[in-house]
């Protein structure tokens, strides 16, 4: 343990330097005064506590069942963040791919294997786990002192009128990105293939290869 | 409006849960969640530079990761049903055969 703390004291040096020295606290948009008296701010704050709560409810939970309700209000809570971000239509597919298909999914294959563990963290291989949580730390360290450079202030202004609408959304993926748009159609196809495949297992015995009587009976 | 770096820390916590959800849960279906946890972050953090920048196309990105989730989540569920199965666990630290 003190091996990795050793290593990881002159990360923690270098990391302002990465950043660019001190950076200036005082930027124009992040960390005034006036936020406060914003409601979008208040809504912003309400909706990223619910996020991530809900997000480190999911990864403590025992039961499994638990864990996705926990996801999908934490997807719900995402969707909401979208929608302050001009995104309409992307918190539309978010309830509805993740909160509705993919949450769907995972209830199913809870509902085929779900018991309860009775140890849920896996602490077997401690050391490359304690390596990975203090990386996690060292990333969110750089990153708390690089966000509020002046850097990645935003520009001002409202975008136009039209962001985040189903028609500018459309305009982009048909003319832009048409490619990736059929190569995901091929993705998800191969993808529904696979998984047929994968879950489905040996297929059941056909009456004519049924095995003779008093053969031993094959143990799946 | 609110400042982008607050987009950007949210993302960065929603992906550090993700991260300790797949490194320290046994579950193969925790960490499967822990993953689409980590994409939605990724997402997050393309829709706010997409609404920093007026630009669409982070929104498309942000769209065709939301399509791979879905595939992925489909094959991983099948793979995690497959190896249940076979081996009646769903412990990832238990399906170790081909480690060395």
């Amino acid at each position: 343990m003190s091996r990795i703390l050793a290593l990881l004291v002159p990360l923690l040096a270098t990391a302002p330097a990465l950043a660019g020295g001190q950076p200036p606290r005082a930027t124009i948009e992040f960390g005034a005064p006036s936020m406060w008296g914003n409601p979008a701010f208040w809504v912003f704050l309400v909706l990223a506590a619910g996020s991530l709560g809900l997000a480190i409810f999911t990864i403590t939970r025992r039961n499994a069942v638990m864990a996705v309700v926990g996801l999908v209000g934490s997807f719900f809570c995402l969707a909401g963040i979208y929608v302050l971000l001009y995104a309409h239509f992307l918190a539309v597919m978010q309830i509805l791919v993740y909160a509705g298909a993919i949450m769907v999914l995972f209830v199913f294959v809870i509902m085929v294997l779900g018991r309860e563990e009775s140890e849920p963290w896996a602490l077997r291989s401690l050391f490359t786990k304690v390596v990975g949580v203090c990386a996690l730390f060292l990333l969110g360290y750089v990153v708390l002192r690089l966000v509020p450079t002046p850097a990645l202030a935003a520009k001002g202004g409202a975008p136009p009128t039209s962001f985040g609408t189903v028609g500018a959304f459309g305009d982009v993926l048909f003319k832009e990105y048409l490619f990736p748009f059929e190569a995901v159609s091929l993705l998800l196809l191969l993808a529904v293939i696979g998984a047929i495949v994968i879950a489905r297992g040996k297929r059941a015995p056909r009456a004519e290869d049924a095995p003779a009587p008093g053969a031993p009976k094959e143990s799946r | 409006m609110v400042p982008l770096g607050y987009y950007l820390i949210l993302a960065a916590g929603l992906f550090a849960v993700g991260a300790l959800g797949a490194i320290l849960r046994r579950n193969a279906l925790i960490v499967l969640m822990s993953l689409e946890l980590m994409l939605n972050a990724a997402n997050l953090t393309l829709v706010a530079f997409a609404r920093a920048h007026h630009d669409m196309r982070g929104h498309v990105l942000a769209f065709l990761v939301i399509a791979v989730a879905a595939a992925e989540a489909a094959v991983g569920l099948a793979i995690v049903v497959g190896v249940f199965r076979t081996r009646k666990t769903v412990a990832v630290d238990e399906i170790n055969e081909m480690k060395f």
